[in-house]
């Protein structure tokens, strides 16, 4: 088969410069694909999502109900007293889980002895689910604020020391030979370069723990009573009535995404400091 | 007075059922204060194994290591590795105080002090990512003199950098030493280097056998334009030839141990 064409046999290929992308892209093309947009459309194709879900199941309540029996909860009083006492049990869980779980990741990342002696106990609480631990708490500290927080670092723990001694196990062995080389202190050298080396198993660490830690204090808060998001829940899922159950889920997580937005992610931007100044 | 003594130094690596490689076989030598000792051999001989045995990096199989320090006390050691190894989250600054064993004042200046002479003190606010690969070096050894060490190691420490820059940072190296007078051993393949550089060279055989020990007696600094020195490097060149022959008609290093 032959081809006819008046174009020229030899094309020269010519790359734009990005300037020239930059210039040539229109406005609104520029918005539609930026990231914020990317964020809004994937909330809208949710919410979207609900109402026909809701729209469908009458079991499954609306973004409207839901946001309406938020409002009365608030014009209740309800919300601030249960979930100033969530917020509590859930900070210094997820604090002591982090400081313990860098802590002893740091440990078993460093020592052979440690991590063989550490890592079948660790291995098992990975994989107790947080309702067995939200149960055992309940026997064991009855109601209040011990169980929910104790659930909350038992649950979450696990997933931080994984995480911070998968990390120092990949901290560069050149370094670490230069700093036994010239004798640095333990403390030091656990300071300024393992520390810093981990950053970003830390924050992955940290939002396990968030994530699973939130699973640890409702349940500990729905089974334990005394208050919370997690009994307010339950209430009005006793009282059948969805929409209230929804709203405090939904506060929550909301509060879970916006803690993760607001600090957490410009903690760990703030710690790459280095890396964005090259 | 010897500040490195090395007697009957062995190593051995285990290769798995009853195999073993030799690289260091039974060595001796000393190093006297205030010397430039550079080490040179052929690939394989175990040029960087006997520096890694020296600084504790690495644990040696049989023989015995002797450091002394003038001051009394523990000896100190100072590194130059092929690479920078430095902590890229760390400012320059902060990298050349983190292997220091006070952080006094007097270490501060006394840092500064070396940085200003590998002419980087403007630049010890900057990360080592935002440093050339030959800037970053020059802090290696910036680094390295300023715990003034009783025994720095030097780890072919500009084979990485382009020949211009590490021509300048020999010189630099020159510089620097004659006015530190630090006992060194140098580990090199570019048998020019180490003439340019050292009182004295050592020249490892595959095996890990020391094949010559050869005192170099010319006047400092040196330049690779000097007569002299293009004369010895010649002759140590020819020398260096002349093992590397010998080494390829002798069988491979890695032999079984009955």
């Amino acid at each position: 088969m032959t081809t006819v064409s008046d174009q020229p046999t030899s094309a020269v290929a010519r790359r734009r410069s990005t300037t020239e992308i930059e210039q040539d892209t229109p406005q609104w093309r520029k918005v539609l694909t930026s990231d914020p947009a990317a964020r809004v459309t994937s909330l809208l194709a949710f919410v979207l999502f609900w109402v026909l879900v809701s729209a469908l199941y009458d079991r499954v309540p609306g973004p409207v109900a839901v946001w309406t029996s938020l409002v009365d909860e608030f014009s209740r009083g309800e919300v601030f007293g249960n979930f100033a006492s969530t917020l509590y049990r859930f900070g210094v869980g997820v604090a002591l889980a982090t400081v313990v779980g860098v802590a002893v990741g740091v440990l078993m990342g460093l020592s052979q002895l440690s991590r063989a002696f550490l890592e079948s106990p660790v291995l098992v609480a990975l994989s107790i689910p947080a309702i067995i631990w939200s149960f055992l708490t309940v026997m064991w500290f009855g109601f209040g604020d011990t169980s929910p927080i104790v659930t909350t670092f038992l649950t979450s723990v696990p997933f931080v020391v994984v995480n911070v001694a998968q990390g120092v196990r990949g901290v560069s062995r050149d370094l670490r030979d230069m700093s036994a080389t010239y004798d640095v202190p333990m403390g030091r050298r656990v300071r300024d370069l393992v520390l810093p080396a981990v950053t970003g198993y830390i924050a992955a660490g940290v939002r396990f723990a968030i994530i699973i830690g939130w699973n640890g204090v409702l349940l500990a808060e729905w089974f334990g009573g005394g208050g919370g998001v997690g009994y307010r829940a339950r209430f009005w899922y006793d009282a059948n009535r969805y929409a209230g159950f929804a709203a405090w889920v939904v506060l929550f997580v909301g509060f879970i995404v916006l803690l993760d937005r607001l600090v957490l992610d410009r903690m760990i931007q703030r710690s790459f400091r280095w890396r964005d100044s090259r | 007075m010897a500040v490195l003594t090395v007697t009957n130094l062995s190593k051995t690596f285990n290769l798995g059922t009853a195999r073993e490689s030799r690289i260091l076989d039974d060595i001796s030598f000393e190093v006297s204060g205030q010397t430039f000792v550079s080490i040179v051999g052929p690939s394989g001989c175990g040029k960087s194994t006997l520096l890694n045995i020296i600084s504790g990096v690495e644990e040696h199989t049989s023989g015995d290591i002797t450091l002394t320090s003038d001051a009394g006390g523990p000896a100190r050691m100072g590194y130059v590795f092929q690479d920078p190894r430095l902590l890229p989250w760390r400012s320059v600054m902060k990298n050349m105080m983190y292997v220091q064993d006070d952080q006094s004042r007097d270490t501060v200046a006394r840092a500064e002090r070396y940085l200003d002479m590998v002419g980087l003190k403007k630049n010890a606010d900057f990360y080592p990512g935002q440093l050339s690969g030959g800037m970053q070096q020059r802090v290696g050894i910036a680094r390295a003199f300023a715990v003034e060490p009783d025994l720095l190691l030097m780890d072919e420490p500009f084979s990485h950098l382009d020949a211009i820059t590490a021509r300048g940072l020999r010189e630099q190296l020159q510089d620097i030493w004659a006015q530190s007078k630090k006992t060194v051993v140098f580990v090199t393949h570019d048998v020019v280097e180490a003439v340019e550089l050292s009182d004295r060279i050592i020249v490892l055989q595959p095996g890990g056998l020391i094949y010559e020990d050869i005192t170099i007696d010319l006047p400092r600094p040196r330049r690779q334009s000097d007569k002299a020195v293009a004369t010895l490097q010649a002759d140590v060149l020819a020398r260096l030839e002349t093992l590397k022959a010998m080494a390829a008609a002798t069988e491979p290093v890695a032999e079984p141990v009955a």
